[in-house]
């Protein structure tokens, strides 16, 4: 009995691993199908010529480069505020807080991990709104609010994968440093971190995948269909996963439609592209860190 | 009391979730001598370790109270003052665990870490601390073409001598090592007692073993952890010493 269970458990396994890859095959397969033709200079740049396009002496009207650009900064400033705000959560979580503020800490991160993007973008709708009442009247939804509200959106990824790594770690690893004489922050700094690295960046990687995907956020907080290479964080701007919603939801003519599987290859690129930064920035940092001399 | 004490242990008693594993333990410990300690496991012989350098205080609910003293520069210290600075204390007390614990990091930088925790930036007086270090666990021969290799990839009887030059490199005055050779296969554990063997002229070393032969080879004093006390053991081969539930091998 126990070896027909163990045979249709292993069944069941490669059963989901192959439904696993063959639909991220299928998905990509069928956006390169659909998409491939678009894939010119001019469905980024339009009538601009690139080079002024990327010198930014020229605005883009008919092509992507605002989007790209719009989407690229997005999710660079959105990991630029969660990731050491997650990081310090994640790492007082599993090193400093006592039980029961980490017992309420936990659950707050699981709410806050479990609200639908839909509300976060509501709520950072609603800041811009008070910022613009009570602040200043320049301040509406923009760039920054935009990536304020998908730190939030992002933040317990990070949070929880910190913690996790780090309290995952053998009792052992975390005597070793401090028996040489380490102190707490030495020893965490030193050894915890650098050990939990790769749990760390898994984190880091999820939160970078969210962001670029995210359309019901960035509908409320500052992007548009039409707005060119944003001037500053506070200016609207332009997305990949909006422009996508936008064709998908509003396109005239069939040609326009394969414009936005065009786009959903190109933040697939921008993504995987990201992805690979991240791995780099973590092979290059400890191999500094850890292994050479 | 007698010159050569390096350790004076007063009253210790050490409790573990209300549980009492050591009771009124009270001994010294001479300067430069290999002392074995040994008993059935359970009994609280690496925890007694962990009371010397204060590493029991990182385990929550755990409770002690007691004295520990150690001479350094000819004058004895307590340990547990507030005063007395725990990175000194544990930077002269070096500690090698059961388990080979080698850091996520090179083989170098394992050995250079604890250097790196004082704060010496020389980069020169590094590398020639890290090669007296290896060259004392009997392990420069082994890694000098891989210094830049990850620890991991060593070897368990390596990455135990790797651990055990990591304490070294700070020249500890004592040094404390829980069942170094427990994981490690014949061979291995026999280049471990020679190495430990060749560290006692200039290193006061506290071994808990199970292992009675290689207890009755390399200790100068035997002492048996039982029911929380300490019993002093006489010297001699395996069957002399008589202690109840270990390995004879």
């Amino acid at each position: 009995m126990n070896r027909i269970f163990e045979k249709l458990l292993l069944c069941f396994a490669w059963a989901s691993g192959i439904v696993l890859v063959g639909s991220i095959a299928y998905i990509v397969g069928y956006l390169i199908f659909r998409g491939f033709e678009t894939l010119n200079l001019t469905l980024i740049f339009g009538d601009t010529k690139p080079v002024d396009a990327l010198l930014l002496k020229r605005q883009v009207f008919e092509g992507l480069f605002p989007a790209i650009i719009g989407t690229f900064l997005l999710i660079l400033l959105s990991v630029g505020w969660s990731v050491p705000v997650g990081l310090g959560s994640g790492i007082y979580l599993a090193e400093y807080a006592g039980k029961k503020v980490k017992r309420t800490l936990n659950l707050f991160f699981d709410i806050l991990s479990g609200i639908p993007s839909i509300v976060v973008g509501l709520f950072g709708f609603s800041v811009a709104l008070f910022l613009h009442k009570h602040y200043s009247e320049n301040i509406y939804p923009c760039l920054l609010i935009s990536s304020l509200s998908l730190a939030v959106l992002v933040l317990p990824y990070i949070v929880r994968t910190t913690q996790v790594s780090l309290e995952n770690l053998s009792p052992e690893m975390r005597l070793t440093a401090p028996a040489l004489g380490a102190t707490k922050l030495q020893n965490i700094f030193y050894v915890l971190i650098p050990k939990s690295l790769s749990g760390i960046v898994s984190g880091v990687i999820l939160a970078i995948g969210r962001c670029a995907e995210d359309t019901a956020v960035i509908m409320l907080t500052g992007v548009v269909a039409t707005a060119g290479v944003p001037r500053s964080i506070f200016s609207n701007y332009e997305a990949l996963p909006f422009y996508i919603y936008y064709i998908s939801a509003q396109y005239s003519d069939p040609q326009e439609l394969l414009r936005g599987y065009g786009a959903a290859i190109i933040l697939l690129t921008l993504c995987v592209i990201l992805l690979f930064c991240a791995f780099v920035i973590k092979k290059q940092l400890a191999y500094h860190v850890l292994y050479r001399i | 009391m007698s010159d050569a004490v390096k350790i004076n242990v007063y009253h210790l008693d050490f409790s573990y979730q209300g549980h009492r594993i050591l009771k009124n333990v009270t001994t010294q410990f001479e300067e430069n001598t290999l002392t074995a300690i040994v008993g059935p496991s359970g009994v609280g012989k690496s925890t007694f370790l962990t009371t010397i350098n204060r590493l029991w205080e990182t385990v929550p609910l755990a409770d002690m109270k007691g004295n520990v003293e150690i001479k350094f520069n000819g004058c004895f210290h307590d340990v547990y003052d507030q005063s007395f600075s725990l990175p000194r204390l544990r930077r002269s007390v070096g500690m090698v665990f059961q388990t080979p614990n080698p850091l996520p990091m090179s083989i170098y930088k394992n050995v250079a870490f604890p250097l790196k925790l004082t704060g010496e930036k020389d980069k020169k007086l590094v590398a020639r601390n890290v090669e007296k270090a290896l060259k004392r666990a009997y392990l420069w021969q082994e890694v000098k073409d891989r210094l830049t290799d990850d620890a991991n990839l060593l070897s368990g009887g390596q990455q135990q001598r790797l651990c055990i030059a990591r304490a070294l490199v700070l020249e500890p005055e004592i040094l404390l090592l829980d069942e170094p050779t427990s994981s490690l296969d014949s061979r291995a554990a026999m280049v471990i007692e020679e190495l430990l063997l060749t560290l006692r002229p200039n290193c006061t070393l506290i071994v808990v073993s199970h292992y009675l032969d290689q207890v009755s080879r390399i200790a100068d004093r035997v002492i048996e952890l039982s029911d929380g006390r300490f019993l002093e053991r006489p010297l001699g081969n395996p069957s002399q010493l008589r202690v109840s539930g270990l390995h004879r091998t």
